[in-house]
């Protein structure tokens, strides 16, 4: 076989992956449609305020693990505990704070030492003293140093109420995302953990610990990464969760059956995706125990977060982000393919290989050949310029279907300049920041097999404020408190 | 290439979907905004002829003009919306306009609809205006295999609350899905007093998730007639969960005469029962019962304790003495619990604030505040000691921290 003919094969074979990549998110979408639709339905006939008033529901323990939060801590834990729901407490882990986390929550909610025992249910590193607010809806453990997960444990030794929500200390949650986020798990006892959908914070209005007015931020980089937000949560997380093949459950936002999450084994401490692993794992665990469960997602339940601004920070977190994934199949590969594990082992766990593990080198390879082959004169330029056009008309068709998902049932951005800009980025993002991506994950899967447990650092501006303010750093989290969605 | 011509045709295809989507996305906001302003105005129009019936109560006319659809999308919503807000003949008055429009009929056959969103939006107005007599089809409704459906009739049965939809809604609290047992349990205890018969027959001869739920219900209701009923299920219920809640909801009614029996349940062999017995007498706050719930400060569990020391915590001054003389005994896990009990209740500061106070007053806050030190709770007191403003009470505090050999 002649050079020219192994890159017109290389070039064949790379658009035959791309075909069949995106025939499976077709499907994904198809069925995320589908399902929103009916839960958009549904939600008119909810009777949310019912419950919210409800002596009834179960109580939810609200875990957030907190490092160096001093500045932000305290208006955080307000809009925790002013969440609406009829019984939750709020659960933050001092995971060893250096500055003074621990004495601006004492001195903000008038904490006293407990005598609270501590079932030490999950391995953690030490814990010292549980104070807890006079209500005693607001508990504080403190400990030493861990890292996130070895602090989400610790507040899911602790908790009291048989359902968990372990989300990011920096996280701004609706009012009502509690309990939309509970409510699978009240309906049957199947369900096992659920997942709420993320959403981009750059460039809302936030007051008091609310989000005011959502609106897209003036930089692109955020707008890219809510085209890309929207795609991995309602189209592609929805799509997963009706197959019971969901993987992941972003860390900065989920809820778990406390007794489920502790027969897995808690949050493992020695990754960088904490958050995959965790889900992973508990297919693994429910699947071979037999029991019959799900793990689900809802797309309303909102909570908004921060992204990163800079193409710096950025890639540091997609670094992270992918070295997570690669970590957490290779640890459960022995799902893959077997049929033990259900949906999980025979779709999820070859997807994951194939095109969330592999993908990047083989997009990458395909760029290379299609230049190659290009240069070498095997690849007509009509073919090439047509084959290009196919692949970014398609993963444009992919992000503007999102867009439009979004506001056809959820409809978050209110204003038509905004639609117009998500519209505009999701045909954008096809030139250049896809393949920035692409490239960033590829320098992952090096970093991995340089055994690179890096947690990279997360630099944040702040959320916009209602009135202005001086803008400041509102983060700097080392790499010892380690997180990521 | 020879498939050039394909590759072409895909892309068109491409280019063609994402125009389509483009448009699509435009389409569904512009169409919404349209369809708010109609529907806005058509709201507008209709609502005038309501208000005037309202007050009225004659000439329904104009109402009675309008086509089928626009009565069921518009003046449906208008009078559900105006009729949880009105009592007397204007919620009557509706209730007759709600007949004489034909949308009681028109949602009884809504109810048998194969469309499972067309049965809950009925079974939602018929909760509104459609009276008693759509009680037996509401309640047929609740065994449909919809949850949303259930949900929504249930919602609709107690509004309607008439011991007759309770009755339908207790038979239900056995339902598979919890969150739908939650609802009815909610829309029981929003019915109140007609749900306490049929909750008592469903403690006697209902279901073991039925039986904990109706205990429950009944608590919160402080059912006092459901007290015979609620003392034999904590006294003589296999269940444990039955058990402990008929306690709790016992503690709830807040009977004294309960005291007797629910001395006996703080002897239980089941820790639940004992905590709820806590909480019970706590709430009943019978001071006869100290010396019952100073031994429960030393129960083996913590929960048990805890609600014991909540309990002692809530008896005013008589519970505080409680508590100190906790703290001088020999149980290590009484006396860590008495601390923190006596510092969550401010306790612990109010006497901090006592110690310069003259004859008894100051005597007493001394006197906890060594109970407390020898409790070994130092820790606490120092930290009050940082934070209590300048002053003799402070300095005596210190004083006290010293001679215990505190700095």
């Amino acid at each position: 076989m002649s050079l020219s003919d192994l890159i017109l094969a290389v070039n064949y074979a790379v658009l035959g992956y791309f075909l069949l990549l995106n025939g499976v998110y077709i499907v994904l979408y198809a069925i995320s449609f589908a399902e929103i639709s009916e839960y958009a339905r549904r939600e008119v006939f909810g009777g949310l305020s019912e419950l919210f008033t409800s002596n009834y529901a179960p109580p939810v323990s609200v875990i957030v693990p907190a490092y160096n939060e001093e500045a932000t801590i305290a208006e955080s834990v307000r809009s925790f505990l002013a969440l609406r729901y009829p019984l939750h407490e709020v659960i933050v882990v001092d995971d060893g704070s250096t500055d003074g986390t621990l004495e601006v929550l004492v001195r903000e909610f008038e904490l006293h030492e407990s005598d609270q025992p501590i079932r030490k249910q999950l391995e953690t590193a030490e814990i010292f003293a549980i104070h807890t607010s006079p209500s005693e809806r607001l508990i504080v453990v403190e400990k030493a140093n861990g890292g996130k997960a070895d602090a989400l444990n610790a507040g899911i030794c602790v908790a009291r109420y048989p359902f968990v929500c372990c989300i990011d200390a920096d996280i701004i949650l609706e009012e009502d995302a509690l309990l939309r986020v509970a409510r699978p798990m009240i309906e049957s006892s199947e369900v096992a953990a659920v997942g709420g959908i993320v959403r981009v914070a750059n460039g809302c209005e936030v007051d008091s610990g609310r989000v005011v007015e959502v609106r897209t931020p003036k930089q692109a980089i955020p707008v890219f990464q809510i085209v890309e937000y929207l795609r991995a949560f309602l189209a592609a997380r929805t799509g997963w969760s009706v197959l019971n093949c969901l993987l992941i459950i972003s860390g900065a936002f989920g809820m778990f059956r406390r007794q489920d999450l502790i027969a897995s084994g808690g949050y493992a401490r020695d990754t960088v995706g904490e958050d995959m692993e965790l889900v992973t794992r508990m297919h693994r665990t429910l699947a071979e125990a037999g029991r019959k469960y799900k793990i689900t997602f809802v797309p309303d339940p909102v909570a908004w977060t921060e992204v990163p601004a800079t193409l710096r920070v950025l890639r540091r977190q997609r670094d992270r982000w992918h070295r997570g994934l690669i970590d957490t199949l290779l640890r459960h590969r022995k799902m893959l393919l077997n049929p033990r594990c259900g949906p999980v082992g025979l779709l999820a766990m070859p997807y994951y290989f194939l095109f969330e593990l592999v993908g990047p080198v083989v997009e990458l390879l395909g760029y290379v050949a299609f230049v190659v082959g290009l240069l070498l004169g095997v690849l007509n330029l009509e073919f090439a310029v047509a084959f290009f056009l196919a692949a970014v008309c398609l993963g444009a068709l992919l992000s503007i279907s999102a867009v439009f998902l979004e506001e056809l049932r959820l409809r978050r951005y209110p204003r038509w300049s905004d639609l117009l800009k998500l519209t505009a980025y999701g045909i954008l993002e096809n030139f250049g920041y896809r393949q920035l991506n692409t490239v960033w994950r590829v320098l992952a899967i090096v970093s991995f097999l340089r055994k690179n447990t890096d947690w990279g650092t997360m630099e944040r501006k702040g959320f916009e404020k209602r009135k202005p303010q001086v803008p400041h750093a509102r983060r700097h989290r080392p790499n010892k408190m380690k997180g990521g969605t | 290439m020879r498939n050039l011509g394909f590759v072409e045709l895909a892309v068109l295809v491409m280019v063609g979907l994402n125009v389509l989507m483009v448009l699509l996305t435009a389409g569904v906001k512009a169409t919404r905004t349209a369809r708010l302003a109609w529907y806005r105005r058509h709201i507008k129009r209709i609502e005038p002829a309501l208000e005037d019936y309202i007050i009225t109560g004659e000439d329904p006319s104009e109402l009675q003009a309008l086509p089928p659809w626009k009565r069921d999308l518009f003046v449906s919503r208008l009078i559900a919306e105006r009729i949880v807000l009105l009592r007397g003949s204007g919620r009557e008055h509706l209730m007759r306009l709600a007949e004489l429009l034909g949308l009681v009929d028109c949602y009884l056959t809504g109810l048998s609809s194969r469309r499972r969103f067309r049965r809950a939006r009925a079974a939602e107005y018929l909760g509104y205006f459609g009276g008693e007599r759509i009680v037996q089809p509401l309640g047929d409704l609740l065994a449909d295999p919809d949850e949303t459906v259930r949900a929504v009739a249930a919602r609709a049965l107690a509004r309607i609350g008439t011991p007759q939809a309770a009755e339908f809604l207790a038979k239900t609290l056995n339902d598979p899905s919890e969150l739908t047992r939650l609802r009815m349990a909610e829309n029981l205890d929003r019915i109140g007093p007609p749900a306490i018969e049929p909750l008592l027959d469903i403690i006697k001869y209902g279901e073991s998730r039925a039986r904990v739920l109706a205990a429950r219900i009944l608590g919160n209701l402080r059912a006092a007639e459901a007290r015979p009923t609620l003392q034999q299920a904590m006294l003589d219920g296999l269940l444990t969960d039955l058990r402990a809640q008929a306690t709790l909801a016992l503690g709830k009614i807040g009977d004294p005469d309960d005291v007797d029996e629910l001395l006996v349940a703080t002897e239980d062999e089941v820790w639940p029962v004992r905590a709820q017995a806590a909480n019970a007498l706590g709430m009943i706050g019978d001071i006869l019962t100290i010396p019952t719930l100073q031994r429960l400060m030393t129960d083996r569990e913590w929960w048990v304790r805890l609600n014991a020391s909540r309990a002692l915590a809530n008896m005013g001054p008589v519970g505080e003495r409680a508590l100190v003389e906790i703290l001088e005994g020999t149980d290590h896990f009484a006396r860590r619990r008495a601390v923190a009990t006596l510092e969550a209740g401010g306790i612990t500061r109010r006497v901090g604030g006592e110690l310069n106070a003259p004859d008894t007053k100051g005597e007493r806050a001394r006197h906890t505040v060594h109970a407390i030190i020898r409790a070994g709770a130092t820790k606490q007191l120092r930290r009050l000691a940082r934070t209590m403003p300048e002053g003799e009470d402070r300095r005596i505090l210190q004083e006290m921290l010293e001679e215990a050999g505190e700095p």
